[in-house]
């Protein structure tokens, strides 16, 4: 599903990706993990183009994109990706003048043309699955950081796609509103979507992730399984870095 | 106040007022529609990646701003003229308020596109929008509520600078107020009744603006 090679990325002068390689199986999840500053959301803000890599190669589905040489997608290519992945976003960034409603309907209106009655019918049916049925018509300064960011998560699945990005879903929310979110995730990870998700949840990464990577300075230091990367770290820094992780939820 | 100055004064209210619905408010209207749209232009140019297009609202802006709105619509009625270019008063004022609103208000609209926060152009890409459908359907519609209290404020400007056209032979509220005094020699009297009723378009502006500014915030209390 998803093929990484190779991939570059610097802005100016700092070169925050250095050759990423990763593979991900359709239906996997695969958890990020790294210290602040390693270059996470970059990596992950490169599958659906919002950072533009400098080299490599990106496969996502059957769409494969070349950056080697100087080369850059043309419109048509960057659109065709974004429209097989949807994003979750740490704050949100649900649209503030539109209902839940109108946030969950707005790709599938503007960007598939659909109807108005299908798309509302589809919203709909999304509010209910992360909960939200009831909450339609709310403005999102009128819910919770949990429900706005369901309501993130509906909108991100609207247009159908094949991989969800999510950057760091929980760390803008209050500690007891974490858990609904993370139902909601895992609950998709069960139904088999394939996910990408930047986390500092440990025990969700533990639980849900088939894969783990731990980026530190723009590589991947550690690669496998939950079990192999949280109980096993071979990398000095890896082992340091779970500690401090371990040490907090205590 | 003696009698005959009440008389002078209750005789030209209305014609003060007639002038005022006829011909100040239509030129204050249309030339804010026009200059709208203008304005949306030249801030959507300034914001482009076409280097042309920046430069030439660039310039635009700047030949406006950093010249007196007499004076321009000076240039436009007596001195298009001998370039072959005669306008009535009308259409030479609507031109000019136009051309002014269109500069400052493109500032106004650019400062708000740039104050909506980079997550929603972020937003709007991970969903598969265009660069026109995003602003179009989510920046704009946001750019729009942020830009309402500073383009009222324009807005009541311009009834007031309208009286300017009073030197380009249009005669809206002020000339009105101007051709009473020729002839009843009583300019204190006249121009303080005109001021009175700015006053009053004014007052009523302001009020509309602060109830379309509540009424906005209902949806942006972010
Ligand atoms: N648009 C940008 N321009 C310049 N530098 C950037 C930009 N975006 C990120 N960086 C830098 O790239 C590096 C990696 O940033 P990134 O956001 O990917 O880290 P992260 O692992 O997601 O960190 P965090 O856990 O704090 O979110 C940081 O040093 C950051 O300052
Ligand atoms: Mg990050």
């Amino acid at each position: 599903m998803i093929e990484v090679r190779n991939l570059h990325k610097s802005f100016g002068d700092l070169e925050v990706l250095k050759g990423i390689e990763l593979s991900l199986d359709k239906g996997k999840v695969l958890v990020i993990i790294g210290p602040s500053g390693s270059g996470k959301s970059t990596l992950l803000r490169c599958f659906n183009l919002l950072e533009m890599p400098d080299e490599g190669q990106l496969k996502i589905g059957e769409l494969a994109l070349n950056f080697d040489k100087g080369r850059r997608p043309g419109t048509r290519e960057v659109l065709a990706l974004r429209k097989r992945t949807g994003m979750v976003f740490q704050s949100y960034n649900l649209f503030p003048h539109m209902t839940a409603l109108e946030n969950v309907m707005e790709a599938q209106v503007t960007v598939q043309k659909k109807s108005k009655e299908a798309a509302r019918s589809r919203a709909l049916e999304l509010l209910d699955k992360v909960g939200l049925a009831d909450k339609a018509g709310n403005y999102p300064h009128q819910l919770s950081g949990g429900q706005q960011q369901r309501v993130g998560i509906a909108r991100a699945m609207a247009a159908d796609p094949e991989v969800l990005l999510f950057d760091e879903p929980t760390s803008a929310l209050d500690p007891e509103l974490v858990g609904e979110v993370l139902k909601v995730m895992k609950r998709l990870a069960s139904e088999g979507m394939t996910m990408v998700v930047v986390t500092h949840e440990m025990k969700f990464a533990a639980d849900v992730a088939d894969q783990i990577i731990m980026v530190d300075q723009g590589v991947i230091i550690e690669q496998g399984s939950p079990a192999e990367v949280l109980q096993h770290p071979n990398h000095p820094r890896a082992a340091a870095f779970l500690n401090i992780l371990t040490q907090r939820e205590i | 106040m003696d009698d005959r100055k009440i008389q002078i004064f209750m005789d030209s209210l209305l014609p003060l007022l007639k002038a005022g619905v006829a011909y100040t408010v239509p030129l204050t209207l249309i030339s804010f529609a026009l200059g709208l749209v203008l304005a949306i232009l030249t801030a959507l140019a300034r914001l482009s990646k076409i280097s042309v297009l920046k430069a030439a609202a660039g310039f635009y802006v700047w030949i406006i701003r950093g010249t007196p709105l007499l004076v321009q619509l000076f240039i436009i009625f007596y001195g298009l003229p001998s370039v072959g270019i005669t306008l009535d008063p009308f259409i030479a004022a609507i031109i000019g308020f136009t051309l002014s609103v269109g500069a400052y208000g493109s500032e106004i609209v650019r400062a708000a596109i740039q104050s909506i926060p980079a997550g929603q152009w972020e937003a709007a890409d991970s969903i598969g929008m265009t660069r026109t459908q995003a602003l179009r359907r989510i920046i704009m519609p946001q750019a729009a509520r942020v830009s309402v209290p500073p383009l009222a404020n324009s807005f009541i400007s311009l009834v007031k600078d309208t009286s300017l056209a009073a030197s380009i032979t249009y005669v809206e509220m002020f000339r009105k107020a101007q051709e009473i005094t020729a002839t009843t020699y009583e300019p204190l009297l006249l121009y303080s009744e005109v001021a009175l009723i700015y006053l009053l378009f004014c007052t009523v502006l302001s009020a509309l603006q602060h109830y379309l500014e509540r009424r906005l915030a209902r949806f942006s209390a972010r």
